[in-house]
């Protein structure tokens, strides 16, 4: 037993006896208790199912077309249990899960509806698919999508959203193409009050006969006070009353002024013209927001990319709950799509290696993971573990997985 | 599906990893189901731009290391964890922005020093506080010697914990702040040292001077650990210890109902309808989520109904992160972690806890100061907590509507205390923000309403009392055991671990006895 020179006059007055009895006491407060189930679910618990659900079952209710794209009107499926849609903030995203044929794909796409038109009757969210080259669950949706076809999302997801605290009053956003849903929700929030910001939308299109929503985007103008302005940008034509060209630095500086954010949402090859656009405008990094979901698509001709491999099949062994199966993949191919191609039910929402959600455990084999799609942590490259939208094989691969079902 | 593992542990938080790396390291056959897909539960990180946060750790107890290591660090060594930790060499700061009462204080740790610096702020005070900490000392070795003996030292131990440990016996059912009182503590002093309350979850009054002076002596003996990774590597570090030990881990797969038959446990239900065949569950939720939602209401004990009734949920907690754009140098305000109050009493401040409208206190942690390059050059993270004591996040104040506005108003609130401290703007330079309010714990621990803590620590459900009955007394179903912060340790990730220790172990004791 060691010494201790502590002064004992400090316990003056206490004794053991009340130690001794905290048994005792405890089981007292026990017994005097009410004998009925304790209640788990409070406030928080029901406000957060309400805005973060799992799944959403909703039915195509009105289908709008445009020169090369479709907006689908999706309300609740109340039959299959969803009474109303999640609550979420402009700019954000929902996953679709498709079957087409044997092959199962999760296809994120921004809302382009105001976000209090879940509180409306019918509860309704909007998404607008257009055609695109590589697109095989795009295709899919425009040719067999119509009214009363009943689809599975997922929550309201992603963080490229206004930020009140973050963001200058002043937001400039870059579309391009289909890249203009998330800044049409956005204009129609500031319509409906649900947000407060000017937003200045440049919006990219070949010509002028192919913009889409263009009807629904000059109605928020026109109701929002002058809070929202949308200038039309056309690289493949001439015509008064549009900017004509590239989307610059010097045409951003023209609409711009002061304390800016830069939004910007559109295809990836746009994105390279960007990133330059924003060092010529250098801009510090916190007014800077590039909308990320949606493929990578295929690597083999990044700079970083060992080229070798570019044309190689490889074997890859997936293992679930225990058990393995092996698929073919590509080299130009995500793991992600190769095993959705076998029809394996890999969770996945952002496709770009952002959201972790696709978070499986590599346990053999050599990858190419693209520096601007690793959005992994520290930990998860220590240990080995990676996002397989964003990974790509260069060697046969073993992995496992996480399917929720 | 036929009988494959031994233990499946539900929830991959830190007991039941705790507990599933105790286990697989016996020999046990275990399988951990975790709904989400990622380990951790509370211990992760999230990326947001060029940054990954930290959600939720601001210090773990019992680490220190080599000669000096505590349970906790001998603990998560023997599990074989590849972490690398760091060591703060500071207590906390802990800053009064009360007109009539204003101080501005930093601790570092090692016991003289933290005397020598009470002394320079509250003089007169070193000989008090010399002898408390010996007295913490004296603690804190019946705490090791306890432990030694699993907490159940034998019928001739108790003999031993008479002679030479009674003086501990008299001061575990005895408040802080009454102790602190009776010893002539002056009031500056006694409220500066109860400035870790806030990571107890209850305050001074309710708070036993036994496990409040343990907690402080080891921090200053031992040091406060984070690890380098953000805690995701902690959780990582399990989840690769249990495979090679020979355990499995499914993520994303929720176990809906745990099977409890003549209150036996038979086997646990997964959300896509897999049945798994087992008789002994280790549960990281909560015991009140578990009956209320996972389990036969008619095969909920009458016991465990009233235990979960007589207790009170813990606290709740709203948590903001920014990430700036200037260098650490450049913001002003130095210190990895800090209590920044309105007032220097804690019950005061508890109270004012209650309400989003009346909540005043945040903790401030920039973990820059320990580790410099968690974020890219020239930028900073600033990160604050606050607990809320009751169900401030009510069906009389937040809606899925207001939602959103609220969370906004909320977090400007919360920056604003900061900035009127600081006597500057921080607005300019916010990169990134995320704020994690009681919905978004909700979202992933899904607690009751959202309890980061467990239950609270109130005198006669502190520690000591539950520890004594955390083994035979308490959850009466045959092969059900519950871990986490919520279980007999306390909350804290340390606390977790321990309990996921200390229960995998009565749970083996539990099979060689057939019980």
């Amino acid at each position: 037993m060691a010494k201790y020179n502590y002064d004992k006059n400090m316990l003056k007055g206490l004794g053991v006896g009340a130690f001794l009895g905290e048994v005792k006491l405890r089981e007292k407060h026990i017994e005097e208790a009410e004998a009925v189930m304790p209640k788990s679910v409070f406030n928080p618990n029901i406000v957060a199912a309400k805005l973060h659900p799992a799944h959403q079952n909703g039915v195509i209710v009105k289908v709008t077309e445009y020169n090369g794209a479709k907006k689908y009107t999706i309300a609740a499926d109340k039959e299959a249990g969803t009474e109303k849609l999640a609550y979420f903030k402009s700019g954000q995203y929902i996953a679709f899960e498709l079957e087409i044929g044997s092959a199962y794909v999760c296809k994120p796409y921004s809302l382009c509806s105001t976000p209090s038109a879940v509180f409306a009757d019918d509860s309704i969210y909007e998404v607008t698919v257009k055609k695109t080259q590589s697109g095989f669950a795009s295709d899919f949706i425009l040719d067999t999508w119509k009214v009363g076809t009943k689809v599975v999302m997922s929550g309201p997801l992603g963080h490229f959203n206004y930020e009140t605290l973050r963001d200058s009053k002043e937001v400039i956003a870059v579309a391009g193409g289909s890249g203009i849903t998330p800044f049409l929700s956005m204009a129609k929030a500031i319509v409906a009050g649900d947000e407060d910001f000017n937003l200045t939308i440049l919006f990219g299109s070949r010509t002028e006969d192919v913009i889409i929503l263009k009807d629904e985007l000059e109605e928020a103008v026109a109701n929002s006070n002058g809070k929202v302005k949308v200038v039309h940008v056309l690289s493949d034509e001439e015509k008064a009353g549009f900017e004509h060209g590239f989307i610059t630095a010097e045409l951003i500086k023209k609409y711009a002024t002061g304390d800016y954010s830069l939004f910007v949402c559109g295809p990836k090859a746009m994105y390279k013209h960007m990133d330059g656009v924003v060092k010529e405008l250098g801009l510090p990094k916190r007014r800077v927001r590039f909308e990320m979901s949606g493929e990578y698509g295929s690597p083999v001709n990044d700079e970083a990319y060992p080229k070798e491999n570019a044309d190689k099949t490889f074997e890859i062994k997936v293992w679930i709950r225990g058990e393995s199966q092996t698929v073919t993949g590509k080299a130009d191919q995500s793991l992600l799509q190769a095993m959705e191609a076998a029809g394996i039910h890999v969770p996945s929402d952002c496709r770009s290696g952002q959201c972790g959600w696709c978070h499986s455990r590599l346990i053999k084999g050599d990858t190419y993971i693209p520096e601007s799609a690793d959005g992994r942590r520290l930990a998860d490259k220590k240990f080995g573990w990676i996002h397989p939208c964003a990974t790509y094989p260069l060697s046969d691969i073993e992995l496992e997985v996480f399917p929720i079902r | 599906m036929s009988k494959k593992y031994d233990v499946i542990v539900v929830g991959a938080g830190n007991g039941g990893l705790s507990a599933a790396a105790y286990l697989a390291k016996e020999g046990k056959k275990v399988l951990v189901l975790e709904k989400h897909n990622l380990p951790g539960g509370c211990a992760t990180s999230f990326v947001r731009g060029r940054f990954e946060f930290e959600a939720t750790l601001h210090e773990m107890c019992q680490m220190g290391e080599g000669e000096n290591a505590g349970a906790v660090r001998k603990l998560l060594d023997s599990y074989g964890l590849d972490v690398e930790w760091v060591a703060i060499d500071e207590a906390f700061r802990t800053i009064c922005t009360d007109p009539n009462n204003k101080y501005d204080v930093t601790f570092p740790v090692g016991v003289q020093e933290f005397i020598d610096e009470m002394e320079r702020e509250v003089p007169g005070t070193r000989e008090l506080m010399t002898n408390l900490m010996e007295f913490s000392r004296f603690i804190c070795d019946g705490v090791d010697w306890l432990d030694k003996h699993d907490n159940e030292p034998s019928p001739l131990a108790k003999i031993d914990m008479m002679i030479n440990w009674h003086d501990l016996m008299k001061i575990v059912p005895v408040p802080t702040d009454t102790f602190l009182r009776n010893i002539g503590m002056p009031d500056k002093a006694r409220e500066i040292f109860e400035s870790y309350w806030d990571y107890v979850g209850v305050d001074s009054t309710l708070m036993s001077a036994a496990v409040y002076l343990f907690m402080t002596y080891t921090y200053l003996t031992r040091k406060p650990y984070i690890c380098k990774n953000r805690s995701h590597e902690i959780s990582m570090a399990f989840d690769t210890a249990i495979r090679k030990m020979g355990g499995d881990i499914w993520y994303n797969c929720e176990v809906t109902k745990i099977d409890v038959k003549n209150n036996e446990v038979k086997g646990v239900e997964l959300a896509d309808g897999t049945y798994l065949e087992c008789d002994r569950v280790i549960s990281n939720l909560m015991p009140t989520v578990v009956y209320d939602r996972m389990m036969d209401p008619k095969e909920v004990p009458e016991y465990d109904k009233k235990l979960l009734n007589a207790r009170d949920l813990a606290s709740t907690c709203i948590t903001v992160y920014l990430a700036l754009d200037i260098p650490y140098e450049e913001l002003g305000f130095k210190a990895y972690d800090t209590f920044l109050r309105h007032t220097g009493d804690n019950h005061v401040q508890y109270d004012s806890s209650a309400e989003i409208a009346t909540h005043k206190d945040n903790c401030v942690t920039i973990i820059n100061e320990v580790i410099p390059d968690c974020t890219p050059e020239g930028t900073t993270f600033v990160q604050f907590a606050r607990f809320y004591k009751t169900d401030a996040w009510n069906e009389k104040v937040v809606s899925e509507k207001n939602y959103f506005k609220l969370r906004d108003q909320v977090a400007d609130e919360t920056i604003k205390q900061f900035e009127d401290y600081l006597g500057k703007s921080i607005r300019d330079h916010i990169e990134e923000i995320v704020v994690a309010t009681p919905v978004t714990w909700a979202r992933y621990l899904g607690t009751p309403y959202v309890d980061v803590y467990g239950y609270r620590a109130q005198t006669w459900d502190g520690m000591f009392p539950r520890v004594q009955m955390g083994h035979k007394e308490d959850y009466t179903i045959k092969g059900l055991r519950f871990v986490g912060g919520h279980g007999t340790q306390m909350d804290g990730y340390s606390q977790a671990y321990m309990s996921g220790r200390e229960q995998a172990r009565y749970m083996l004791q539990d099979m060689k006895e057939g019980k």
